[in-house]
């Protein structure tokens, strides 16, 4: 069992290795190739200078290739890492944040790609691969003890209202980056007309389609939270400041939802809506740090 | 023209119509929706801010803000009337608004215009061409073929000797944000019926053994039997559960069940939650005369002795004896302050103090052994045996299945809004030359995903009735630069149907 940890620990230092790299490959795709040309002139004085201009290309195909295979690397090995802690723990590692953000990188990763193979492009990878860095990163600076497999208190022991609550809330969250991805190269893509960008108009559909996905699925989170706090607690909502920053952020998503087919506010501004919701689905997230309340066991 | 040709109207309305139908307007507005939302989300992130280390955190940065965050720590945003409010006006908004807009929608979904216009067809982005060398009855009846075969509903209506045509599928999902807006305003009226007509007892404390009334008009007391904890090897508990048994007011027996965390017993929509438990003893005490007084048990750990906070107390009140018994049990943890450890009790005694109701008499107190007697004020106080209290909760809400309800229609409402869009085509089939030419379009404005079914659509024309359409595609739609993408691993775009390249390469915009 001891071995089977430290092996899930491996498989995740693996994902995390794959997923550094295919985020380079995703940047450099997404950038372009950049040439720098330098020109020497000479003026009529006889002096010379030189300029230099940059020529834009669009990336590689093979480093886009390369971006989206290291990314399935990612998946195969967090996907391994979730499985043998599931395998020792006997239900999804979803208890602590270390568990949890170990599951959310594998799940933002899969995400990705569903997205990235439905729509054809690659662009977003260059957001997202990079998020799921940051959350590897943050999952390393976790102490240590929080690898370990323990024992549930008993209001958490209630293994298919716990799977399903934090699982849907896992999905929403990699819906909602994924959003936010398109509506970041949304508005780059709509201010400067980049011939190698998706057009903003499947950018556009792209976030929003992410929101179809991830709206109901917190929808989903907030309704088996309070059926679950109902059976434990006693009370379907107590405004724990998780519960409501988790109703915060769907209710931006609301706004999004309606902005989206007005006329000032579609576009541009949805955009920024989707990007402000993503700063409340990361506040949510990491909310047990600065929460006290009834979701303080988050082992954080 | 038709604003001018209205004016006169406007000018007859009676200032009370006007001001309705301002008030009516605004309620439908979907722009004012949004920022009530925004006021409601802002309300929220208060309130959560307010549960949170935050507001502490700006205090520490921005000294002067101290007493604005002392006022945003006090202030109960959930409760309050501003949160109320917001509330009550989206609840007006969404009813009005469903009121507002439902017919439209039916009439959309029952009876939609047949008849375009080629204007407007020629005019639509994107829109396709396409001729055929047979009379236009046959074309038309081809593209309806096709149109059905991906699951269209088909209405065409003759004008002369064109046919205008128009199709829509996944008609009725349009209904679905009926009952996804309406399950928000249930929502907010289970949270009422819940506040008005439930009721929820935090610390209802039930020695083993004991037998305690619930109250708020239930005529129901809980007796438990028997409490359990288990505990891991690694000394998290594991769980508790408490078997209880029900009576009504005759004392009849009603339920009988076990009740631990996470799954509550209930009887009749009294739910019974297993919460925490701690120690208690039962005692046995008689008076002067050998009546019993009480016979059951007490709990300790309510309580604390004032001289030592770890050792558990519990009193209990006896007026019909004119006195007040303080118990306390064996210090719990020895090593921590000894010295606050004044009476040294040993595991197996009590320490009981009889203070009566008159204070002239004279306050008295034993120590007594499991299984023996004190007296104590002129009663006798057995110790019986030690035990434990189950700490429930209780809690009765009838706005639960009103909830649940709720919680059905706003997923099903969403999920059939979200992936059972709406699509619709229109288009004429018009005799040419050489037969029949049929021009078609999405109604598709600034949406990708219909403009790619439009394109599916196309391209399913193409396969069946070997006819190549010529399409007509923006840059805005989206579709032209897919095709000229550089990474051409999964094309979007139909792999056989290129937007025309004229149109594909001039910028519209
Ligand atoms: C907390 C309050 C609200 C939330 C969370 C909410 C959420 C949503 C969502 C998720 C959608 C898209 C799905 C659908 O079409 O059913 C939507 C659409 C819509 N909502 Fe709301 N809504 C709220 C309040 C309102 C109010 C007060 C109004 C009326 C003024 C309103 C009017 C509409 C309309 C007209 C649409 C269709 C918009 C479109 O298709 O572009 N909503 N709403």
């Amino acid at each position: 069992m001891e071995g089977l940890v430290k092996l899930s620990f491996y498989c995740f230092t693996a994902a995390a290795i794959a997923l550094a790299s295919s985020a380079v490959c995703y940047v450099a795709y997404a950038i372009g190739r950049v040439r720098l040309r330098q020109a020497v002139m000479q003026t009529s004085a006889g002096t010379t200078f030189s300029t230099s201009s940059a020529e834009f290309g669009p990336g590689a195909v093979g480093i886009g290739r390369y971006g989206t295979l290291l990314a399935w690397f990612g998946v195969v090995f967090s996907g391994l890492s979730v499985g043998l802690r599931s395998i020792v723990a006997g239900r999804l590692p979803l208890s602590n944040m270390y568990e949890y953000s170990l599951t959310f990188i594998f799940v933002l990763t899969a995400i990705y790609l569903a997205f990235e193979r439905f729509y054809g492009v690659k662009q977003l990878g260059a957001i997202v691969l990079p998020i799921t860095v940051g959350m590897a990163i943050y999952v390393w600076s976790l102490p240590a003890w929080m690898r370990d497999v323990d024992d549930l208190i008993p209001a958490l022991q209630y293994n298919l209202m716990m799977t399903a609550h934090v699982s849907s809330a896992i999905l929403a969250y990699a819906c909602f980056a994924v959003a936010f991805a398109a509506a970041v190269l949304y508005l780059i893509a709509s201010k400067r007309r980049i011939a190698w960008l998706p057009s903003p108009a499947m950018l556009d559909d792209i976030g929003f389609r992410a929101v179809t996905v991830g709206f109901p699925l917190m929808a989903m989170v907030l309704i088996l939270g309070s059926v679950w706090a109902y059976r434990a607690w006693g009370t379907y909502w107590q405004w724990d400041p998780k519960e409501t920053s988790a109703l915060f952020m769907w209710l931006v998503y609301g706004v999004y939802l309606h902005t989206r087919g007005l006329r000032g506010w579609r576009g541009t501004r949805s955009a920024w809506v989707l990007i402000f919701g993503f700063a409340a689905t990361v506040f949510t997230y990491y909310g047990n740090y600065f929460f006290g309340g009834l979701h303080a066991y988050g082992g954080v | 023209m038709a604003q001018l040709s209205a004016r006169p109207r406007v000018a007859q309305r009676s200032p009370l119509e006007i001001g309705v139908d301002r008030v009516w307007r605004f309620f439908c507005s979907v722009r004012a929706a949004v920022y009530e939302i925004v006021l409601l989300a802002l309300l929220v992130l208060i309130g959560t801010l307010g549960n949170s280390s935050v507001p502490d955190g700006i205090a520490d940065v921005l000294p002067f803000t101290a007493p604005l965050v002392r006022e945003w720590y006090a202030w109960d945003v959930f409760h309050s009337l501003p949160f109320a409010a917001i509330l009550t006006l989206l609840a007006v908004a969404i009813t009005v608004c469903t009121i507002n807009r439902a017919p439209a929608i039916w009439r959309a979904i029952a009876n939609p215009t047949v008849p375009t216009s080629h204007g407007f067809l020629r005019g639509a982005d994107p829109s396709a061409r396409m001729v055929s060398t047979a009379t236009p009855a046959a074309f038309g009846d081809d593209l309806i073929g096709v149109l059905k075969a991906r699951r269209y509903r088909v209405l065409t209506e003759r004008r002369g000797d064109e046919i205008h045509v128009y199709a829509d599928k996944n008609r009725y999902a349009k209904l679905g944000t009926f009952p996804f807006h309406l399950a928000l305003i249930l929502i907010l009226v289970g949270g009422i019926v819940g506040a008005r007509f439930g009721f929820r007892e935090q610390e209802v404390i039930v020695p083993e053994g004991s037998t305690r009334a619930i109250g708020n008009g239930t005529g129901l007391s809980i007796h438990v039997e028997r409490f359990r904890d288990t505990y891991a090897e690694s000394g998290v508990a594991q769980e508790y559960s408490s078997d209880i048994v029900l009576y009504n007011e005759d004392g009849e027996e009603v339920r009988r069940g076990t009740t631990t965390v996470n799954h509550p017993l209930t009887h009749d929509g009294v739910v019974i939650y297993q919460a925490s438990f701690n120690q208690a003893v039962v005692l046995q005490i008689t008076d002067a005369a050998g009546r019993v007084l009480f016979d059951e048990g007490l709990d300790l750990g309510i309580y604390q002795s004032k001289t030592n906070p770890d050792a558990p107390a519990g009193r209990l009140d006896l007026p019909m004896a004119g006195l007040q018994l303080n118990v306390i049990a064996p210090d719990n943890n020895r090593v921590n302050a000894p010295e606050l450890d004044d009476l040294q009790l040993r595991p197996g005694e009590m320490y009981v103090k009889a203070i009566p109701t008159d204070p002239t008499k004279a306050v008295t107190a034993g120590i007594v052994r499991q299984g023996e007697a004190v007296d104590l004020g002129g009663l006798s106080v057995r110790f019986v045996r030690e035990t434990q209290f189950s700490l429930l909760q209780v809690a009765r809400n009838p706005g639960i299945p009103i909830f649940l309800l709720a919680a059905v229609l706003l997923v099903g409402g969403l999920a059939v809004t979200f992936y059972f869009p709406h699509r619709r085509v229109r288009g004429i089939v018009s005799p040419a030359p050489s037969g029949a030419v049929a021009a078609l379009a999405p109604l598709a404005k600034r949406d990708w995903s219909g403009q790619r079914d439009f394109h599916r659509l196309l391209e399913e024309v193409a396969n069946r009735l070997g006819i190549q359409p010529e399409v007509h595609a923006s840059d805005e739609s989206g579709f032209d630069r897919d095709g000229a993408r550089p990474d051409g691993d999964q094309p979007m775009q139909p792999g056989r149907i290129r937007p025309a390249a004229t149109a594909s390469r001039a910028r519209t915009r």
